[in-house]
């Protein structure tokens, strides 16, 4: 069957039928995950915004430099480099299962989609380390002409511009915006990782239960996979907005 | 065999080829990309690390990380969410209302650069501040 | 989800639908209060969105009387007010937390949520050709969002800070901080907490508009033979989908700057003498965020109103629309520009004018659609054989309104202009013409017209007339003298004018507008009353099309059941505006094209 031929003899907006040729769920996660992009869009933005109306920034790589259990050592971007490898490992196998699931295999589906939510759950841990790492993690920060020792919070920022002070650099309040920023934007993302996960314990469950082999189709497997691959594209422009630039 | 809905919203089923190793191929470009993506910013932080930092070139490798995202989101949108294999009427209506986001970006950043520019040139109480901070501090940790 | 899988389980377009065959029991829950027909569920919007109106409507009354008698004393304010009203004399805090409160409810929970929810559930289905939304459920959960949004909004009357008070655009620091003003406290997160709830409703249901405009069309229902009411809520329902999210960012980031001590919209503030720790925030950003939002808004109200005019008007005019492809395309240019252009309500921010030159050609551009929009309005009644009917006349009163408020739009759009005129009561009567008034009109217009279909029963035209002709002028009696005080620089959201030497003279003004408000209101009762009399007393629909109209909803029967058609949907051959061709009155969508039928 040429699928050329038939996409081009069809009146795809004539009525009777979808002009996508997709089921109405599908293009109404479509239409969803275009509201959400606007939702982080803004976020983004706006972070955007507060970054360019400041004199000075904080660079990320003093940051987000460490690694768990590797003591003081200054691996810049390494944690989120392996936090972002998991994410994509993930939106992979969520596509392997969507195949499964075209070819009916339902041993293929749940094994992948275990793999999946392995993923997510690996992603929300590491993401819990890297805020109990940032939220804990104590500088020093000149304040008012003494030291103090500060973590990064969604109020206090202690990578500012560096001056001396008895002799040795030390740092300034830096822009409260990085951490409320930082913190409210991966918080909301993680949130959506966490109802990603759910969705797909739920959707392992049905497939578990036989709902969608008795349905004949995986279609809940594929929109469920849009929503998780939606997620790791947003995560592609977390990573680009607060890690790399 | 490949199963599908079936309703009279769907026209015809698009035949799902067994491409695993497209999916397995994407999956190594995404990887390569993050590596450069990474390599860039470790080429970033060293240059922030050196004598004199050069504005210039640390905007160009910034430029070059940005492109390389949307790279990196353009292959996670047509392969892994398929929407490269969707009907064309499907890839438009989804794509052209993101061209929104053109607008949204520049007027906000422009406005933020603006906001920038407003306060240092008519909050000079506060620059002076900034700027007088560190030598003030200095002094005191010379006395000291 | 039985009833889903039973209406869009494989065979959606069957010759005969399951639901129909098997009446199951409906109890009174499941047919008036969780229901999943899309009928009923207009229904309820349009119910909700006119309580929410009487109360809106009240708080104007209330404050129009501050501003009217500012020297004198309603001692029975006190005894409806309580403290609000101290010695029979609204409290200045209570003055803006009833303005903000009439702004919300009107701009979100009547003229979004009642306007665009009734008609866009009532129409969609009916006027393509769908058993339902494509999804009822969803719908469904739409409607009760909205409701948990009112009731909040509600509570938040009577927590004892009072509601939020810092206008309808909630713009910070008064928002942010809670110590910033009495409505600033509880008032201010409940605000935020109901409008969440109202962007999931608007979500739920602008994606499900989406998709059943674009999916569930029936057979022979092209885009281009759809009435121009469902283009009109397609696009409402993109704005909707595309900018809600965006408030509901700034709102999320506002929660923060409330709760969690964040500084996104906060920056070098000193309240009461105490200097807080917030920096490096802007103000300014969350007006960028809000009104990023706020103008397509302004098109959320609008659109779907037009769409409803252009139906009537040409079904009342017994002539086809003038110019359908453009009608739809400057819709469609319109729905472009909403979202390019919301900086022009930050022109006095200290904008960079470079950036501003910008949001004021864009601006103007929209100028362009509007007159084409306009003009087609006009030439469809050109010539036409007019039935004055109620609902006729409300869009012909649409199409005044929109003329009388776009051209000073005009004016606003150019920042040289906005720099004098902002702020002041200019702004005030131009929105409230080109979008309140205007809104209100096509919502009546689509009440008076869909009634018979809602009901099966018609409103009473005597009493419509009345309710007209009182609203019409009346409107006009209020807004117009607003130009002349805003011109003169009388400022908007002043609690009193009379300590100003300058806008003493407009005193007795004041006085008039406060009257006719009182009047115009009292005329809005009439109306309600005619609506829940005509429910149940109303001259009965005895034919399925008493209008003579041609699309797909008058091919029901008088009262449809869930599913709408009883047999098979009917197939469509021919655009929705066949009138008066070939010498005949009108040709239903229903009708194959004849051998020797001309083209318009």
């Amino acid at each position: 069957m040429s699928t050329v031929a038939v996409q081009q003899g069809t009146k795809w907006w004539s009525g009777g039928k979808s002009p996508f040729n997709a089921s109405y769920g599908k293009v109404m996660m479509w239409y969803f995950l275009m509201s959400d992009a606007f939702t982080f869009g803004a976020f983004l933005i706006s972070y955007g915004t507060i970054r360019f109306s400041q004199n000075h920034w904080v660079d990320p790589n003093h940051v987000f430099n460490s690694f768990p259990f590797a003591g003081h050592a200054n691996l810049p971007l390494a944690f989120v480099s392996l936090m972002t490898f998991i994410l994509i490992a993930s939106s992979v196998t969520m596509v392997l299962a969507v195949h499964e699931g075209h070819k009916m295999n339902r041993l293929g589906v749940e094994k992948y989609m275990l793999w999946t939510i392995l993923g997510g759950i690996c992603f929300l841990s590491c993401q819990a380390w890297e805020w109990t790492h940032l939220l804990t993690g104590q500088h020093e920060v000149l304040v008012n002409g003494h030291l103090e020792l500060w973590n990064t919070t969604v109020s206090h920022n202690p990578f500012g511009p560096e001056v001396m002070f008895n002799g040795k650099e030390v740092a300034t309040p830096g822009p409260i915006a990085f951490g409320s920023y930082f913190f409210e934007i991966t918080g909301f993302h993680g949130f959506h990782v966490f109802s990603g996960v759910v969705i797909n314990i739920v959707m392992y469950i049905k497939t578990r239960m036989k709902h969608f082999e008795l349905r004949g189709h995986y279609e809940m497997i594929e929109k469920a996979g849009l929503y998780w691959h939606f997620v790791d594209l947003v995560w592609v422009f977390v990573f680009l907005c607060f890690y790399l630039i | 065999m490949s199963a599908s809905v079936t309703s009279s919203e769907i026209s015809f089923h698009p035949e799902h080829a067994d491409n695993t190793k497209a999916i397995w191929r994407t999956f190594w470009i995404l990887s390569f990309l993050t590596i450069v993506e990474l390599t860039i910013g470790l080429v970033i932080y060293n240059i922030h690390k050196g004598e004199h930092p050069n504005a210039t070139l640390v905007l160009a490798f910034k430029g070059m990380v940005c492109i390389l995202t949307l790279a990196k989101a353009y292959y996670i949108v047509s392969v892994f969410m398929h929407l490269g294999d969707e009907v064309r009427n499907m890839i438009m209506t989804i794509i052209v209302p993101l061209c929104l986001f053109v607008w949204f970006i520049a007027a906000f950043l422009w406005d933020g650069t603006s906001w920038k520019n407003l306060k240092n040139r008519y909050n000079r109480v506060d620059v002076n501040q900034t700027e007088q901070v560190a030598p003030a501090a200095k002094e005191k940790g010379a006395k000291d | 989800m039985s009833t889903t899988a039973v209406l869009h389980g494989e065979d959606i377009h069957a010759a005969h639908d399951a639901a129909h065959e098997h009446h199951h029991h409906e109890t009174f829950i499941s047919k008036y209060v969780f229901s999943q027909d899309h009928k009923m569920i207009a229904k309820q919007f349009l119910i909700t969105g006119m309580i929410w109106a009487i109360i809106g409507g009240l708080f104007s009354v209330l404050f129009r009387l501050q501003l009217g008698y500012p020297e004198s004393t309603f001692p029975w304010l006190e005894d409806l007010l309580g403290h609000w009203a101290k010695g029979g004399k609204l409290q200045p805090e209570f003055y803006y937390a009833l303005v903000t409160m009439h702004g919300t409810i009107l701009v979100f929970f009547v003229l979004t949520a009642g306007l665009s929810g009734t008609f866009a559930n009532f129409l969609i289905p009916l006027q393509i050709g769908a058993r339902d939304m494509a999804s009822p459920m969803l719908n469904m959960l739409s409607y009760w969002f909205f409701f948990t949004a009112s009731i909040i909004m509600f509570a938040s009357l009577f927590v004892q800070t009072g509601p939020a008070s810092g206008g309808w655009t909630i713009y910070p620091p008064l928002s942010a901080l809670g110590d910033a003003s009495s409505g600033s406290k509880i008032g201010m997160d409940l605000w935020l907490a109901s409008m969440a709830m109202f962007i999931v409703s608007s979500l739920l249901g602008g994606l499900n508009y989406i998709s059943t405009i674009l999916n569930l069309r029936t057979k022979g229902m092209s885009m281009t033979r759809m009435p121009l009411t469902i283009w009109a809520i397609l696009f409402t329902a993109i704005l909707g989908v595309l900018s809600f999210p965006v408030l509901l960012s700034g709102a999320i980031l506002l929660l923060f700057d409330r709760n969690l001590g964040t500084s996104f919209f906060l920056s070098d503030i000193v309240v009461n003498g105490k200097i807080l720790p917030n920096e490096g925030g802007s103000a300014i950003l969350f007006q960028h965020l809000f009104w990023f939002l706020g103008h397509p808004e302004v098109y959320i109200i609008i659109l779907p109103a037009m769409g409803i005019s252009s139906e009537v008007m040409s079904v009342n005019s017994r002539k086809p629309i003038f110019g359908y492809m453009a009608m739809v395309g400057s819709m469609f240019a319109i729905a472009i520009l909403a979202f390019l252009v919301w900086a022009h309500h930050m022109f006095v921010t200290g904008l960079n004018p470079f950036l501003g030159a910008f949001f004021v050609l864009l601006t103007l551009l929209i100028a362009v659609p509007s007159a084409i929009k306009v003009f087609n309005w006009l030439t469809t009644l050109w010539r036409g054989n007019i039935r004055f009917t109620v609902g006729m006349l409300f869009s012909i009163g649409f199409v005044s309104m929109f003329i009388s408020g776009g051209l000073t739009g005009i004016f606003l759009g150019n920042s040289s202009l906005d720099i004098h005129l902002h702020d002041t009561y200019f702004i005030i009567a131009h929105f409230h013409i080109v979008m309140g008034v205007a809104g209100f009109f096509g919502m009546f217009a689509g009440v008076y017209h869909w009634f018979p279909k809602m009901y099966g029963r018609f409103l009473n035209s005597t009493l419509g007339y009345i309710h007209f002709w009182v609203t019409l002028i009346g409107a006009y009696l209020i807004f117009w003298p607003m130009h002349y005080e805003g011109l003169a620089g009388m400022p908007r959201r002043y609690y009193d004018f009379s300590g100003w030497e300058s806008f003493k003279m407009f005193a007795e003004l004041n006085q008039f507008i406060s009257f006719v408000s009182i009047l115009v209101f009292a005329a809005q009762l009439l109306f309600v009353f005619n609506f829940f009399y005509s429910i149940f007393k109303g001259r009965r629909v005895t034919s399925e099309n008493p209008w003579g109209s041609n699309t797909l909803e008058w091919t029901t029967p008088v009262n449809a059941g869930h599913g709408n058609w009883p047999g098979e949907i009917p197939e469509v051959y021919r655009g929705a505006y066949d009138y008066g061709k070939d010498g005949r009155d009108f040709i239903p969508q229903t009708e194959p094209v004849g051998e020797n039928e001309s083209h318009h």
